[in-house]
């Protein structure tokens, strides 16, 4: 057979394939909407999270009375606070918190100076409004700010009268808060590569179990064979489509991604991700040979099955497995080693991540990772070829007379 | 022309077909009669290349089927036991995907289809998608896709399994149309009836063997019975039909 109507067998096939799964809701729902899951979640997250952030802005605290009390103002300051004096016009300082007008005020009546000179608790008042839950957080922390002065100034009357302060704070309590937004941010980082690779996966699911297990469950795989084409170019052809599908998921993934990152405030949160040009490139490298290989897995996985239904759970169930070791270094990443490059999946996934983290990439390690998807791509298409000439494969459970 | 020798297939012990040798010659229709389980349908598939046989041979044009399968398949129009259509395509994409599989050009497809579409009253049809298609429509297409390359030789499997009147009816016709083109008709069936009307020569099968060949008078005469269901009942040599 010439090489020119080998290659016209395949395309027949491969335009019908398209043109089959193009009009199927499931294919295209796997092939479209899948991959862009990731990235709008992605951006939902991180805009939550940015505005978070955001809402950290300098606390802000209205003082009336500030004169009364020159050091208090002082550490205040010190502690990271505004402190601005309450317009005197705009109304007495409850009406004004009452009304929503301030979040908070300080109200540091005139007895303040001569109570503290005096060694007295002297007395200053904090207006809140309790029922609202969106300035609790500055009132916490204005709180904390004010006991900080307290006992403070406390320590230093004890110790003036030459006692120890330490004995009058039985239990210090010291908090360590470990959630900072730059570390949330980070772990969400992780997930693109692994979001990536799932759509790798995803985009060719219902090609692959449509092409093969629904050929055969349907009955139409005995009259398809009858037709002067080689097994090979039927499945050269299937596979075609499958790639493009995971081709198309995979770009939309990152095209996805791409966008999402570029509107997401990222600076706010003190993250450093790129997903320009240059990383684009990269994990397309990467990633594009692994849509060969991960296709024809499926294809025979799905010609294992008897049904579409049995195709789509063993493919669904493996699809977890390239996955682990993506999760595995989302969460500690591992050095790459030379032979991780020959296992498919493993060897993309840590080079995704390198390019992600904007390293530069071995050349060889490149090729090496995707000449083994690819070898082991070509095994598993020889493999579903072998299989389609299979009595057993083609009419059903048992080729009876 | 189809010429099967001394054909033999077992799939671990069961015997499908034992020892199956009939001629099929150009314009006679030949039909394969025999109860389930007889072996006709693995004799077609081994004349259709997609089982191998363990001896014997069968030929197309002459043509070992073993040894040139893309060739036979380009000179034989099969109705396969299995009808599967693709639900997503209409009536017109089927053909013309068999059509393009068969390397047919364009121009000459679009005119076949047309006149398939035509022949068995499927143009009213012709672009709706096939899911929701009948019993008989569905079979309809299935004979479209399997005579789009207008082959010299066609082997239909049990053609009009399940079909109604109308259907069978149409089959019928197309049958005898093939004939008169002078093509080579081998059709399989377990009805005597239908076998009857529509065939030139007759081969039983049962229990993988030729047990009878002729035509329908000849086989009612050498069997000596009043009629031709009796008759077959005594060729096939068992009150069910079925092998013992």
């Amino acid at each position: 057979m010439s090489a020119a109507s080998f290659l016209r067998g395949v395309r027949t096939v491969f335009r019908k394939e398209l043109k089959d799964s193009v009009r199927d809701r499931r294919s295209m729902t796997s092939a479209l909407m899948m991959p862009l899951l990731g990235p709008v979640m992605f951006a939902l997250m991180f805009t939550a999270l940015a505005r978070m952030v955001r809402d950290d802005k300098p606390l802000e605290i209205p003082v009336r009375g500030a004169v009364h009390a020159p050091n208090l103002v002082a550490f205040l300051e010190r502690a990271g606070a505004q402190v601005k004096p309450v317009d005197p016009a705009a109304g007495e300082v409850e009406e004004q918190v009452r009304s929503g007008k301030l979040d908070l005020a300080l109200d540091i009546p005139l007895g303040y100076a001569k109570e503290f000179s005096e060694g007295r608790a002297a007395k200053v008042l904090l207006v809140i409004d309790e029922s609202r839950m969106k300035t609790q957080t500055q009132v916490r922390r204005v709180q904390a700010i004010l006991r900080g002065y307290s006992a403070q100034m406390g320590a230093l009357r004890l110790f003036a009268r030459g006692v120890n302060p330490e004995l009058a704070t039985a239990v210090q309590v010291e908090e360590v808060d470990v959630a900072t937004p730059e570390k949330t941010a980070a772990a969400m980082l992780s997930v693109v590569p692994l979001f990536l690779l799932l759509s790798v996966f995803a985009g060719g699911l219902y090609l692959a179990i449509d092409s093969m297990a629904g050929e055969r469950e349907r009955g139409s795989l005995e009259p398809l064979l009858l037709n002067p084409v080689t097994r090979a170019q039927v499945v050269a052809g299937k596979w075609g489509a499958v790639v493009l599908g995971s081709w198309l998921a995979f770009g939309l993934a990152l095209t996805g991604f791409n966008i999402a990152l570029s509107h997401v405030p990222l600076q706010d949160l003190g993250v450093r991700a790129q997903l320009g040009p240059r990383e684009m490139l990269g994990a397309a490298l990467v990633l594009l040979p692994l849509g060969f290989f991960a296709s024809s897995l499926q294809m025979v996985m799905s010609l294992f099955a008897r049904t579409y239904k049995e195709a789509q759970t063993y493919l669904q169930v493996m699809m977890l497995v390239p996955m682990l070791p993506a999760s595995f270094l989302s969460i500690s990443p591992i050095d790459g080693k030379l032979w991780m490059m020959f296992v498919p999946v493993l060897g993309q996934t840590i080079l995704l991540n390198d390019v992600l983290r904007g390293e530069a990439l071995h050349p060889s390690w490149l090729w090496l990772a995707a000449g083994s998807a690819a070898l082991f791509a070509a095994l598993f298409a020889g493999w579903a070829v072998r299989m389609l000439s299979q009595e057993k494969i083609i009419f059903g459970r048992g080729a009876g007379a | 022309m189809i010429s099967v020798t001394k054909l033999h297939k077992q799939f671990g012990k069961v015997v499908a077909v034992d020892d199956v040798t009939f001629h099929a010659p150009d314009g006679v229709v030949t039909g394969l009669l025999g109860p389930n389980g007889a072996g006709k349908t693995t004799t077609l598939r081994v004349l259709s290349t997609l089982i191998s046989a363990d001896s014997g041979r069968a030929e197309i044009d002459g043509l070992d089927v073993a040894a040139h399968p893309l060739e036979v398949r380009r000179r034989l129009g099969m109705l396969p036991d299995a009808r599967g259509l693709y639900p997503r395509l209409t009536a017109r994409e089927h053909i013309h995907y068999f059509g393009e599989l068969q390397g047919m050009s364009k121009g000459a497809l679009e005119k076949r289809t047309g006149e398939l579409l035509e022949l068995l009253e499927m143009s009213a049809l012709a672009d709706r998608r096939v899911d929701g298609f009948s019993n008989g429509e569905r079979t309809k297409v299935a004979l479209c896709r399997a005579l789009v390359h207008d082959p010299k030789n066609v082997v239909l499997d049990e053609p009009t399994n399940g079909l109604d009147v109308m259907s069978t009816r149409a089959v019928r016709t197309l049958i005898r149309k093939l004939r008169e083109q002078d093509r080579c008709v081998v059709f399989s069936s377990h009805v005597m009836q239908e076998v009857a009307a529509l065939c030139d020569r007759i081969v039983v099968v049962a229990r993988g063997r030729v047990v009878e060949e002729g035509t329908a008078a000849e086989l009612l005469a050498r069997s000596g019975k009043e009629s031709l269901e009796e008759a077959f009942v005594s060729i096939i040599g068992s009150e069910t039909g079925l092998v013992q």
